[in-house]
């Protein structure tokens, strides 16, 4: 990849570096796809684990939805397989 | 680094994040359809069987919905 060609800066701002903004996009990205699958985990596992809400989140709601989470990132990367490979059960 | 490779960069992104929402969106939507009962330490293979299934069967779908709206 060729650097920026022109050294020149306009006074009123320097140009940003096309590297710099490319990072600051999927870093974004990244972050917006992570909150998005937080909140989703969350109210999965909220619906599976949590029936009964009580007075504080006992141990085995604790457990279920630790394994809960587990299986929905597990389930991600089914589906994606499924999705994206040519998988051997088509 | 020019304007097109700017431009391909973006695209990539985008397509990226619109994979990446598919597959958001067809897990949760497996998910509530194949996972019945509370999570387990492991998934049965019926559970996988079904994640699997119900991704795929959702494709075939979108396909035939797809050609449906070609005819007209």
């Amino acid at each position: 990849m060729d650097s920026f060609s022109s050294p020149s800066r306009s006074s009123s701002g320097s140009t940003p570096n096309p590297e710099v903004v490319m990072e600051q996009i999927k870093e974004q990205l990244a972050q917006a796809y992570a909150q998005e699958f937080l909140e989703t985990v969350g109210t999965k596992c909220f619906d599976k684990c949590v029936t009964k809400p009580g007075s504080s989140l006992s141990g085995s709601e604790g457990s279920c939805i630790s394994r809960c989470v587990d299986r929905y990132i597990e389930a991600t990367g089914i589906v994606s397989r499924a999705l994206f490979s040519a998988g051997p059960q088509r | 680094m020019d304007n097109a490779d700017m431009q391909r960069f973006l695209q990539q992104e985008q397509q990226k994040a619109m994979m990446g929402e598919m597959v958001g969106k067809l897990t949760s939507v497996c998910w509530d359809k194949c996972i019945t009962g509370t999570p387990g330490s492991k998934f049965t293979s019926g559970e996988s069987t079904c994640l699997t299934n119900c991704a795929q069967r959702f494709l075939d779908m979108t396909m035939i919905i797809a050609k449906r709206f070609e005819m007209q």
